[in-house]
């Protein structure tokens, strides 16, 4: 891993550092400007803290400012020309973060006010009726730009509302930039809300899956722990980071600003693997008969799919893509993902990159009343793994999946070991193993092509059927963006039939997942994702669960709000299926009868109309649509209204999967 | 799976595969398909392989039922066994007319099509 700084700056901007003494929070208030009749107050200081040097001890370690403690309240000032909020978004922008996703709150009054008017609204706030949608929206953006936004919540009650959404990003690790408002002295606390709202510790609640937190005493370590906080984010493995800011660091007055200063941000280059290491996979991937390749998060951008597509041509092997990110072209001849029980059955060696659960996509397991599994390789396949998921994990949360044997572990960033990978694949490669690849790669051109029409034959059964098929509804769907720049940014029926029917050929036509599976992720997520996409004029679309939707209904109107260009297709099954599915194998080992199996997991009676709820929070909405037949001419209207820049909702009635 | 349940469903496997169309053809459907398809609703066979009986997933893909080739026998044995992660259904929740009466649905059940015709699926 390589840091990009200039080490002798850093050090002499550390000793200048040093030479100055930390401004305190409990320094502040010697600061404080007054304007008109306030300047003739009292000084808010006491004359002991005043009179005391600090020690160097002191500096460093925040101490109790026992001369203030014991001095009676000085005369209230009412007005201040500065705050340590407004440093706060001065350090935010010196930041690469567009955006500050929030559900206002009272213990980050400070920092809010002085973005809306010392910055200037900048970063831009994106206002969210719940904790939850700010986090998934930062969550879904990171993915398509590559780059964090910030998040911000009261410390207890609204990171609680944020805990899932963090926990869905900490597992699909991306980049969130995560802040919480916090009382920290309990003597500056007012009665009720503000006590109940404060904590020793806030980021304990999520300090499991979040990769770093801080609470700063001081503006100086903010600004140090705030480009810190961006650096560890951005390092892969990448994930959620959190800042606790104590409510009067951001409201008092600054001292004196001119000894505060803000760290540069240097921008991390990736690990790559170990050289040797790539060069004996290569050499191991070259000699292979069937190689296969597997990736899950392996795209962090666009240049992603680009090195994977070269890697595979080189060597003419099979690609599954787990989609957990834009990984291959879904009509690449080289795209066997459809394929993927064969291809793992057959091959001799499987280069696994960035993987989620490994073991789960090499082994079958069964969910009876007696568990068992059996792997789906052959005796003797040698696997290896190259990911950068290994460099940093954590206990308790169990999101690292069931240990796989490996014949070679490569620690180091998929993406950006490829070229190194690729380049050993083609110096290995000599005339006889070049026209056996050849060789493969036709077969595995024409078994691709066999997929690609049993795809459509398969999704001909129940064209006209009602409630509407989910094949049908994802083709009448792709035939009204294909000519667009489309970019898919949530899937709610997984990405079975978008990926079998559609051409799904650049790096941001598919956004990935939720990571966790925490339900309420499509709908902000997607949102996040098409504010990204907004900037480009792609059409983003999603294809909506009914059962997210109703966790996170209110981010349509943060959709309407901030003029989001997307298209929500709701793919109303009007149940959580999976559950409705597992209550009835729970009920068939009983020999119960399933009849019962709709209590607790269906969403009818009334059934629930999302085209209404979304004209409600101002999004332009049809539906129910029942009948195939109606379904083309409705998406054609909100595809229309997308493309004026606005936010769409059509109700489809679908058949369960 | 375990694996009596495996090697069960492999047998079927072969034996459909041994047998071709042609002979499942001459299997006439001897159950109701009206009162098919309301069982197949009720006990909730369409969650996972739709109503159209155009197949789905569960914890592994559901496969399309719809026009199946499937001899009666061998449908019950599935039915009874449960492939996979699929529930089993014994003669308790359902009975052997009943599971007739859903094998005469799904044979009626208008099946795959050449796509040709499907000017949405040559996109």
């Amino acid at each position: 891993m390589v840091f990009l700084s200039v080490t002798g700056r850093e050090e002499q901007m550390r000793k200048k550092f040093l030479d100055q003494s930390i401004v305190s929070r409990r320094d502040f208030l010697k600061g404080v400007t007054l304007t008109g009749a306030a300047a003739l107050a009292t000084p808010v200081v006491s004359a002991r803290a005043q009179q005391s040097p600090t020690t160097e001890h002191e500096r460093v370690v925040p101490q109790p400012n026992i001369g203030a403690e014991t001095q009676p309240p000085p005369k209230d000032p009412v007005t201040q020309t500065t705050s340590g909020g407004d440093f706060m978004a001065e350090v935010l922008n010196t930041l690469d973060i567009d955006y500050l996703a929030m559900n206002c709150a009272s213990s980050f009054r400070g920092l809010h006010e002085a973005i809306i008017n010392h910055t200037r609204n900048k970063p831009e706030i994106l206002t969210c009726p719940h904790e939850e949608i700010a986090v998934s929206m930062a969550q879904g953006y990171a993915k398509i730009e590559g780059k964090p936004i910030a998040m911000i919540c009261h410390g207890v009650v609204g990171l609680q509302h944020a805990t899932m959404a963090i926990y869905n990003s900490w597992c699909d690790r991306v980049p969130v930039y995560i802040m919480i408002g916090n009382i920290v002295e309990a003597d500056k606390r007012a009665p009720g809300a503000e006590w109940v709202h404060s904590a020793i510790d806030p980021a304990a609640l999520v300090r499991d899956f979040v990769k770093w937190d801080d609470q700063p005493a001081s503006l100086q370590h903010f600004a140090e722990s705030a480009v810190r906080a961006y650096k560890v984010a951005m390092t892969p493995p990448m994930a959620p980071v959190l800042l606790s800011l104590d409510a009067e660091l951001q409201e008092n007055p600054i001292a004196d600003r001119d000894r505060l200063r803000i760290p540069k941000l240097t921008k991390v280059v990736p690990p790559v693997g170990d050289s040797g290491a790539i060069a004996e996979a290569a050499k191991m991937l070259v000699a292979a008969q069937n190689p296969a390749l597997i990736c899950d998060r392996m795209s962090r951008t666009p240049a992603g799919m680009t090195r994977l597509v070269e890697l595979a041509e080189a060597l003419q092997c099979a690609v599954i893509d787990q989609a957990g990110r834009m990984n291959f072209p879904s009509r690449h001849p080289l795209n066997q993902s459809a394929r993927r029980g064969a291809v793992v059955g057959q091959a001799d060696v499987i280069l696994a990159i960035e993987m989620n659960d490994l073991w789960g996509s090499l082994n079958s397991f069964s969910d009876r009343i007696v568990r068992s599994s059996r792997p789906n390789f052959k005796p003797g396949t040698k696997i290896i793994t190259l990911g950068s998921r290994d460099l940093y994990m954590k206990a308790n949360y169990q999101d690292f999946g069931r240990f796989n044997e490996v014949d070679l572990a490569i620690a180091g960033d998929g993406e950006a070991s490829l070229p190194a990978l690729t380049e050993q694949v083609k110096r290995l490669t000599d005339a006889n193993r070049k026209s056996a690849f050849e060789a493969r790669g036709k077969k595995l051109a024409e078994a691709h092509q066999a997929t690609r029409e049993q795809a459509k034959t398969d999704a001909t059964i129940g064209w006209d059927a009602s409630p509407i098929t989910t094949a049908r509804m994802c083709a009448e769907l792709y035939a009204q963006i294909k000519d667009e720049d489309w970019s898919l940014v949530g899937n709610g029926i997984r990405i079975t039939w978008p990926n079998r029917l559609w051409n799904f050929d650049k790096s941001y036509r598919w956004n990935g997942g939720s990571g966790g599976a925490g339900i309420g992720y499509t709908a902000p997520a997607s949102a996040g994702a098409a504010l990204a996409n907004k900037k480009r004029g792609r059409i983003s679309v999603a294809i909506q669960g009914d059962g997210d939707l109703m966790f996170v209904p209110g981010t349509l109107w943060t959709a309407a709000h901030h003029r989001i260009p997307i298209l929500y297709v709701v793919h109303n099954n009007r149940a959580y299926h999976q559950e409705y599915m597992y209550l009835q194998a729970m009920a068939n080992r009983h020999s119960r009868g399933i009849t019962n199996a709709h209590i607790g997991t269906t969403l009818t009676d009334p059934n629930i109309d999302y085209a209404t709820v979304a004209k409600g929070f101002g999004v332009y909405g049809e539906g129910p649509i029942t009948d195939p037949k109606d379904l083309g001419p409705a998406l054609k209207r909100a595809v229309a209204v997308v493309k004026r820049g606005e936010p769409a909702l059509v109700d489809v009635v679908t058949d369960p999967r | 799976m375990n694996k009596c349940n495996r090697g069960l469903v492999v047998a079927l496997g072969l034996l459909m595969f041994s047998a071709g169309d042609a002979a499942w053809s001459q299997t006439a459907p001897v159950g109701d398909a009206a009162n098919g398809k309301r069982v197949y609703l009720a006990v909730g066979c369409f969650t996972c392989h739709g109503r159209a009986g155009q197949g789905g997933s569960y914890n592994y893909p559901a496969p399309a039922l719809a026009e199946t080739k499937l001899p009666l026998e061998a449908f019950k044995v599935f039915l009874r066994v449960g492939p996979n992660d699929m529930p089993a259904y014994t003669e308790s929740v359902l009975s052997d007319k009943e599971a007739a009466d859903i094998h005469a649905f799904l044979r009626s059940l208008p099946g795959r099509r050449p796509p040709k015709d499907f000017p949405l699926l040559n996109q």
